[in-house]
């Protein structure tokens, strides 16, 4: 399926609060996790999301 | 039900009750200015992040803030849908244009004094203010412009509902065997909730808090006024939501490329809501001595049976969503919601709104619990869970809805699309961080509504992370739903502004997929439904307010209160009906 801007907008705020909650639901688990691992986390889920989106995003079928 | 296409568009068909909606929709557009620029201000003062405004004037920020956005901006916004959704569902124009501009215009009028008495708080050498906050319960005086403007308001929203109601009689003359179309019956329960409600503030404000700040009575029993505002002040929250379901219920699902669910299924809903909204106010009350335990545990339990209807929201709507995207062509357990018109500013508005409510019901069951409550009672966990109903569900779909409801009353084509899809993702966003941080800042322990959260010789601490961070979120936060709200204004600006269009939207709703023919009769029948309302609201409610008549020192208050008990309530009302029997018998025999 094609990553639409709209839908990757989308899984970009999505992904606000689930970093957010990380810690707590590492914290579960007794793991701590410090404030920049999430920064670290977060910023690499991004460029997934930019790589996808340069890979299956609107701009890519541009022979379509 | 209507069908617009073509040239038929609802500002082309109904251009008199377009007018109302516009007029409406402004003066709500032009509170959500104002009061998200006091949101921004508190955001950024109480974090101590950058301060523009002295302590002192914080509680002046706050009350324009709360009633602004919690009353006039909500209020004005579900007028003009429901007039719209009245309108439209009948297929008939409201029966006069100029008693509809009598309720805009009373209840603007009504706004705007409100407002002035708490703008004047800035102004010390005007001896006016009204520093009371949206909950405008004593001990706390406002001027007696406060209140009076606060009486038309609320005067002005009984003949909007009149006018409703009026509209409904009419077509009823020329459809004896009809179902009430679904949006009217949304717009006829919501109204009848909101008349059984708003008795008890209109007592407080007519009979106690006017005549107090005027003079003419010296004192009032604090107790009171708080018990009579939140009898109030559950169901005003059911009157902000109502307007956000029925756009969800009857709205999201076209937009998403499908049909409502189930008709009968909403109607249940409503009035499920309608019954259940009312007893339960004295959950707010749980940390209040005057009431006694027994009278807060049934508000407890009736408060948790408002979590069927909520239940059963979540499930008919994101089902209508999920049909919408399988009608779009999505599959699989998950993968259909990528088939979903994500560019579509209403509809992503509407579905995040929906998706961040999930997060607040969550909350809302913790302040719930008479027990747990005890530990977020009072904090700014509390902003924190209302943020995410009130200040998501309730505003981003109403900021969501405009972008097809606008296009619609005005006949313009929407600014721009990919702005409004940002500002609904930032609105999102920015809410995540200061709602997120005010609940664990909740947790905390730090309270709300001060301009300055610290105490001396005492830490609050977090589990995880630190307060710094905490308050770092809530000013970013709070910084990007102000630029989301800048945002939207712009964009709406733009729209009324811009060229007409022969057709703006495709504004035609589809049929549910299960109509109206498959719910019960006894569900029209909307008298039975008052009268059970009314009979559950004497219930929970007579016992109580005898006790703190009885201990608080009467009516106007003056005596000392006394902690109560069931049984102190329960012989107030015995003797009351001994004696009242007795005087019978004595004339009868
Ligand atoms: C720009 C967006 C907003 C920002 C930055 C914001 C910020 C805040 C903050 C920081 C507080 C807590 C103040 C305190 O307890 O000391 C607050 C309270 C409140 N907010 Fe908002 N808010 C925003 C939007 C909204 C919306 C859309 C609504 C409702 C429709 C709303 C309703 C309220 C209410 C009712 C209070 C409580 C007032 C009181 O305690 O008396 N806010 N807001
Ligand atoms: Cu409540």
């Amino acid at each position: 399926m094609k990553l639409t801007k709209a839908q990757a907008l989308v899984l970009i705020a999505i992904s606000v609060p689930v970093a957010i909650e990380l810690r707590t639901v590492a914290g579960f688990f007794n793991v701590e996790l410090p404030l920049i691992a999430v920064a670290v986390i977060e910023f690499l889920f991004l460029a997934l999301l930019f790589v996808l989106y340069g890979l299956y995003g609107e701009g890519s079928e541009s022979a379509a | 039900m209507a069908t617009a296409s073509g040239g038929d568009e609802f500002v082309d068909k109904f251009p008199d009750e377009a007018a109302i909606i516009k007029a409406s929709f402004l003066i709500a557009f032009v509170s959500l200015g104002i009061g998200a620029f006091f949101g921004l201000i508190q955001a950024l003062h109480r974090t101590n992040v950058f301060r523009v405004i002295d302590s002192a004037d914080y509680y002046t920020v706050l009350t324009g803030h709360g009633v602004l956005l919690a009353i006039v901006f909500t209020i004005f916004f579900l007028c003009g849908v429901f007039h719209w959704a009245v309108a439209r569902s009948l297929d008939r124009p409201a029966e006069s244009a100029l008693f509809s501009w009598a309720w805009v215009g009373l209840m603007t009028t009504g706004a705007v004094l409100a407002t002035v008495a708490i703008l004047g708080g800035f102004v010390p050498n005007l001896g006016m203010s009204a520093d009371v906050l949206f909950t405008f319960y004593a001990p706390l005086q406002a001027h007696p412009i406060f209140y009076i403007g606060l009486a038309m308001f609320i005067v002005g929203t009984w003949l909007a509902g009149a006018d409703w109601f009026l509209s409904y009689r009419a077509w009823r003359q020329e459809h004896p065997d009809e179902r009430i179309p679904l949006q009217t019956f949304m717009v006829l329960t919501t109204m009848i909730m909101w008349y059984i409600s708003t008795l008890g503030v209109a007592v407080s404000v007519v009979f106690f808090l006017i005549p107090w700040s005027l003079g003419l009575i010296e004192s009032v029993n604090p107790l009171l006024t708080r018990t009579l505002f939140w009898y109030f002040g559950h169901p005003i929250v059911y009157f902000w939501l109502m307007p956000a379901y029925l756009l969800w219920y009857t709205v999201l699902p076209k937009l998403a490329g499908g049909r409502l669910f189930s008709d009968p299924l909403a109607r249940v809903v409503f009035v499920l809501f309608l019954l259940l909204s009312t007893p339960v106010g004295i959950h707010h009350q749980y940390l209040d001595p005057g009431i006694a335990e027994g009278f807060k545990f049934i508000a407890m339990t009736n408060t948790m049976f408002l979590l069927l209807p909520s239940l059963l929201t979540a499930f008919t709507v994101v089902a209508s969503v999920e049909h919408g995207a399988r009608q779009r062509g999505g599959e699989g357990y998950l993968r259909w919601l990528g088939a979903l018109p994500w560019r579509d500013p209403a509809f992503t508005g509407m579905a995040l709104a929906g998706a961040m409510f999930a997060a607040g019901g969550f909350s809302g069951m913790i302040n719930a619990g008479m027990n747990i409550n005890y530990l977020i009672h009072n904090t700014l966990w509390v902003p924190g869970h209302f943020h995410l109903t009130v200040g998501t569900a309730v505003a981003l779909t109403m900021m969501a809805g405009s972008y097809w409801l606008v296009p619609q009353v005005t006949g313009r084509k929407l600014y721009s699309r990919p702005i409004g899809l940002l500002q609904v993702i930032m609105w999102f966003v920015g809410m995540v961080f200061m709602s997120n941080a005010m609940h664990r800042a909740g947790l905390a322990g730090i309270p709300r509504r001060t301009a300055e959260p610290q105490y001396q010789n005492f830490e609050f601490l977090t589990p995880i992370g630190s307060i710094f961070e905490l308050r770092v979120q809530i000013a970013l936060g709070g910084t990007l739903l102000f630029l989301s709200v800048v945002l939207f204004l712009f964009n709406i600006l733009l729209t009324s502004l811009g060229e007409e269009s022969d057709r703006p939207v495709d504004s035609y709703l589809p049929e549910p997929l299960s109509g109206p023919e498959g719910s019960p009769r006894i569900l029209d029948n909307l008298t039975m439904w008052t009268g059970i309302a009314a009979v559950l609201v004497v219930l929970a409610y007579t016992l109580p307010l005898a006790g703190i008549i009885q201990n608080g020192g009467g009516l106007f208050g003056g005596g000392l209160p006394v902690p109560a008990t069931v049984s102190a309530g329960v012989d107030l009302v015995l003797t009351t009906v001994t004696s009242a029997f007795n005087t019978l018998w004595g004339v009868v025999a």
